[in-house]
């Protein structure tokens, strides 16, 4: 209590500290004024008594100043004047305040930001009730459904649900369906369709999470305890404020979407996005709407729709280690039970053995699920390296430049410890200059930094629509930002504090500038230079490294002919109200094709169920006659229309298209890529060839033509073994259109769309792009990673080439007495040139032979991220190596001329 | 005249001391009464006075206001607090244990 008042004493004085000097100040008048009429009084001459009373009552300066002390802030004043001291310094040299401030906030800022995605994208935790004890079953890696007999990462909903009923060891467990309803529907009773991503989850899901709503309720485990009849929808924050222009009155609201029309009882609180990062639903609908919801999925009673996700909040007191036991042996008991009942392709023997290699592994959902955080966290690995080593030649550009400054300022240093300045005293003031300017690059970098995370996301968004990933500047990040910028003015203003204080005080005294042989050579700043271009050198080979990685990725056959007179459209028949083995399919997809190629301007057009990049895929092994099924294919395939390849620009390189006599009731029949072919049939003609999908039906489908090898998922992939079925053999939603047009593509795209409306006026249309189009944004991953790299490598070498240019310049400057020396005894321009030429060379030969062997050791971490080249390519050393020397020797020349134009009369005058 | 500077750490005890004594001093009332008090062999440095004061008044030992002296020109008095008081025993129990500790040094010598 005694501490608390005497510090609000401390305070008022600090606030009042003006009129306490005063009234101090007073006391102290009065005190030797009174003191001097009484030595009056007794018979002293008047100014022999003052002269007395003043002696009497000390140092009145250090009286004061001790008296000042007793109230406790000397430190808070002294470290003001130091801060005021120090603004007034770097502002006395703008131009070099400047550049360091924007080298820092470069830094920082670049830091920031990529700090910002990583903690957004790695480390953040779920914002909900104690996310640490949360469990997910499995790795949470693969999405879809399958029937595969005992996965441990894909659960079907009744196997769920018995998990649910028998474990021990969760309080609350919950399951989330593997992927999103991208549908389309009508909100609140507009007329135009919108799309829609709705997550499937169990009653369960946001009990299990702990999150409250912000309006209404969330769902209940009574939402999901019958099949198809809870039509109830939570709306994500996010869309209920952009769709719903945050509607107060939400509850209640309706969706139609498909035949169904589901009210909102409830919207999500502003934090929550669900339990995938970087995927935030609109709407949170009960599974038990799996059948009725577009596309129907279905599978609320199947044993072998094996698609959700499985999570569980542990009970207090069970550890990680108990629940995998018991997780593990209801896993156990529950497939060995369903044996039997899996009619699938295994014979029970094989299934046993399955299940005696199955482990479930439980992994900490903490985090949540993302896959983005599986192929981002390379990137944004190198990436993090990349802004640290640019911070770092930023740092070592600062060094020098105070280096220098407390060189010039090693007069007055001395004169100060001459007077009797304790060097801490000074060090804390060199330190307190450094971090006036560390902060204000940090604060300038944060500036930089909110607006570069942004740009960063959509760069790494890869679609329209930007990630919904929260960016915003936070308590973390602005810790994260203080927490470099202290460690930033430590790493440039140590050296120099300790270089300006620690002086021979005699030698400074005495000394003009150049006095000191040591200032000019200055090892330490030229060891800074040395590492700047060696860390420069690392990243303009990286950089290098990648940019030629992305061109080589864009330089890749896909496989289709001019993909620039392509166009791909998205459909959803499922959200237009057909359901999924509806009979009017074929129709609706045969008007279509027929009245879109029949439009003037266009070539051709088809459906399909995939095109290019980013659909996901459908893939399962396929049988031969007489084939080792263990050694089964793993095939894709697609269900296309007779315009398929023409459209696409695919050759059929043997055998025939698809014709009108592949029908329902004929034969079924396939075409296979070129790779597929070779690896099925390895001799002989593959057209006439039978396989299946299962190794009972291994006559299932007969090969009528080999098509042309075309890349699928990404064009980094090898060939793919691809094949491809008639949509005229079997009821199907498609949902991927495409035409190859010639002519304006605008008046094209808008024209196909028409038509499409004019069959089915309902049928949704989203994303038109074109084939190349997609074929580039695929490799936007890499066009990213090659223009960041690109962007910090030139930031870095141009950092490098301030910090050569500012040191020679300084080194010229110091010598310039030297050379009017020299010059005034007959040497040539050209030869002083030189000598400062040779010094610059000097400093980045020993950079550059100290960058190569380190760019050869750092370019392992990046060789799986390449394409078509070696890390240790040398043409990219080469590259980096004469670019950066040019720049380098560019940046030295200047100071060089300078140092060649000296005048000799006016240096030795100044000496 | 012989002056003796006085021991250190004693000079908030006379202030103290002082203060207990005559209840409301200016400074220069309070070094002149140690003065006097002490027959003139108590020579304080005078300003180191002020010094003390502040710390004494951070530490809540005494309260100072501005009233006006006898020859009508502002001062600051001076006051004990309940606080200071209880200082004021427990540094006249340090001295004289300290003093007494002495003077048995001296004694058996």
């Amino acid at each position: 209590m005694e501490i608390l008042h005497e510090l609000w004493r401390r305070l008022q004085m600090l606030f009042h500290s003006r009129q306490l000097r005063a009234d101090l100040e007073e006391e102290m008048r009065l005190h030797v004024d009174l003191r001097t009429r009484q030595k009056a009084e007794r018979g002293l001459a008047p100014g022999d008594a003052r002269t007395a009373a003043l002696r009497g009552f000390g140092n009145q300066t250090l009286l004061r100043e001790k008296s000042q002390a007793a109230w406790g802030w000397t430190w808070l004043e002294s470290l003001l004047r130091d801060t005021l001291y120090g603004i007034r310094g770097l502002l006395r040299s703008p131009g070099a305040t400047l550049v360091a401030l924007l080298s820092l906030a470069l830094g920082i800022g670049a830091n920031t930001a990529i700090f910002t995605l990583t903690d957004a994208v790695m480390f953040r935790l779920l914002p909900v009730k104690d996310p640490n004890r949360l469990f997910l079953l499995g790795d949470g890696r693969d999405a879809g459904i399958s029937d595969e007999f005992g996965r441990t990462d894909l659960y079907a909903n009744p196997v769920y649900r018995r998990i649910q009923r028998e474990n021990h060891v969760f309080s609350s467990t919950a399951a989330v369906f593997s992927m999103t309803n991208d549908v389309h529907g009508f909100v609140d009773g507009r007329i135009e369709p919108e799309p829609l991503k709705i997550q499937l989850v169990s009653g369960t899901y946001f009990a299990t999470l702990g999150v409250e709503p912000l309006l209404g309720r969330l769902l209940a485990d009574s939402d999901d305890n019958s099949e198809g009849n809870h039509p109830v929808a939570i709306a994500g924050n996010r869309w209920w404020k952009r769709r719903l222009a945050s509607d107060p009155a939400a509850v209640g609201k309706t969706i139609r979407v498909g035949g169904t029309v589901y009210s909102i009882v409830g919207v999500a609180p502003p934090e929550f996005f669900g339990t995938t990062v970087g995927v935030e639903p609109d709407l949170w609908v009960p599974l038990s709407m799996a059948q009725d919801l577009p596309p129907h999925w279905g599978g609320y009673n199947d044993n072998m729709a094996e698609s959700l996700y499985v999570f569980g909040r542990l009970k207090p007191g069970v550890t990680a280690a108990e629940a995998s036991t018991n997780v593990n042996l209801l896993f156990q008991q529950i497939f060995h039970q369903l044996i039997g009942s899996f009619p699938d392709n295994n014979p029970a023997h094989r299934n046993a053995a399955v299940l005696g290699q199955a482990h479930v592994p439980l992994n900490p959902l903490a985090k949540g699920l993302s896959h983005l955080r599986a192929q981002s966290s390379d990137p944004l690995r190198i990436l993090s390296a990349v802004v640290a080593l640019v911070l770092l030649i930023a740092c070592a550009n600062i060094a020098n430049l105070l280096l220098a400054r407390s060189t010039a300022r090693g007069r007055e240093f001395a004169v100060r410890q001459a007077l009797g300045a304790a060097r801490g005293r000074l060090l804390r003031q060199l330190f307190t200059e450094s971090l006036v300017l560390a902060l204000a690059g940090g604060a300038l970098g944060v500036a930089f930094a909110s607006f570069g995370s942004r740009m960063l996301l959509r760069m790494i968004s890869r679609g329209p629509d930007v990630l919904p990933i929260d960016v915003s500047l936070n308590v973390r990040l602005l810790w994260f930002t203080l927490a470099i910028t202290m460690i930033t003015a430590l790493l440039f203003g140590t050296a120099p504090a300790f270089r300006a204080t620690r002086l021979e005080l005699t030698n400074s005294l005495k000394g003009s500038h150049g006095a000191s042989p040591g200032a000019a050579k200055s090892p330490l700043a030229r060891a800074l230079v040395i590492t700047q271009v060696a860390f420069s050198l690392v990243l303009m080979v990286g950089a290098d490294l990648f940019l030629r990685s992305f061109v080589n990725l864009s330089r890749v056959d896909s496989g289709f002919d001019k993909p620039e007179n392509v166009l791909l459209l998205t459909t959803d028949e499922s959200s237009a109200g057909y359901k999924p083995d509806d009979a009017r399919l074929p129709q609706l997809h045969r008007q279509i094709e027929e009245r879109v190629s029949a439009l003037p301007g266009i070539v051709s057009g088809s459906f399909s169920t995939f095109t290019f990049f980013r659909e996901g895929a459908w893939n399962n092994p396929v049988y031969l006659q007489g084939f080792d099924n263990d050694k089964s294919v793993d095939v894709k395939h697609n269900i296309v229309g007779k315009g398929y390849f023409a459209t696409m620009g695919i050759p059929i390189l043997a055998g025939r298209g698809f014709g009108p006599q592949d029908t329902l009731t004929s034969q079924r029949v396939a075409i296979v890529s070129q790779r597929m072919a070779q690896t099925l049939f390895p001799s002989g003609s593959p057209i006439g060839r039978h396989y299946g999908l299962s190794p009972q039906k291994t006559g299932e489908f007969e090969v009528i033509g080999v098509a042309r090898d075309v890349k699928f998922a990404g064009l980094d992939e090898p060939a793919q073994t691809l094949d491809y079925y008639s949509w005229n053999q079997g009821a199907q939603y498609l949902g991927d259109f495409e035409v190859r047009f010639a002519g304006d593509r605008n008046s094209v795209a808008s024209e196909v769309q028409k038509a499409i409306h004019a069959i089915d006026p309902h049928l949704p249309i989203t994303r038109v792009e074109s084939l190349e189009d997609r074929l580039s944004s695929s490799a936007s991953g890499q066009r990213t990673m090659a223009q960041l790299s690109t962007f910090f490598a030139l930031a870095a070498a141009f950092l490098s080439s301030i910090g050569i240019y500012g040191l020679m310049s300084y080194v010229v400057s110091r010598r310039a007495g030297e050379i009017g020396i020299r010059m005034a005894l007959g040497a040539e321009r050209a030869h002083v040139r030189w000598l400062v030429m040779r010094d610059i060379l000097i400093l980045i030969a020993a950079g550059i032979a100290i960058g190569i062997p380190a760019t050869l050791a750092l370019g392992r971490l990046v060789a799986n991220m390449l394409y078509g080249l070696q890390p240790a390519d040398p043409l990219s050393l080469a590259a980096a190596t004469m670019l950066l020397f040019a720049i380098a020797v560019l940046a030295g020349f200047l100071p060089a001329r300078r140092a060649s134009r000296v005048d000799p009369m006016i240096a030795l005058r100044c000496e | 005249m012989n002056r003796d500077e006085i021991p250190p750490g004693t000079l908030s005890l006379l202030i103290l001391k002082t203060l207990a004594r005559y209840g409301r001093l200016h400074g220069f009332e309070i070094a002149d009464s140690i003065q006097r008090t002490s027959e003139e062999v108590l020579q304080v440095e005078e300003g180191s006075l002020y010094p003390a004061l502040q710390r004494m008044l951070v530490k809540g030992w005494v309260t100072a206001q501005w009233g006006v002296t006898a020859g009508n020109r502002r001062a600051r008095y001076y006051q004990l607090t309940s606080a200071g008081r209880k200082q004021l025993t427990v540094e006249l129990t340090h001295f004289e244990r300290v003093m007494g500790a002495i003077a048995r040094v001296i004694q058996t010598a």
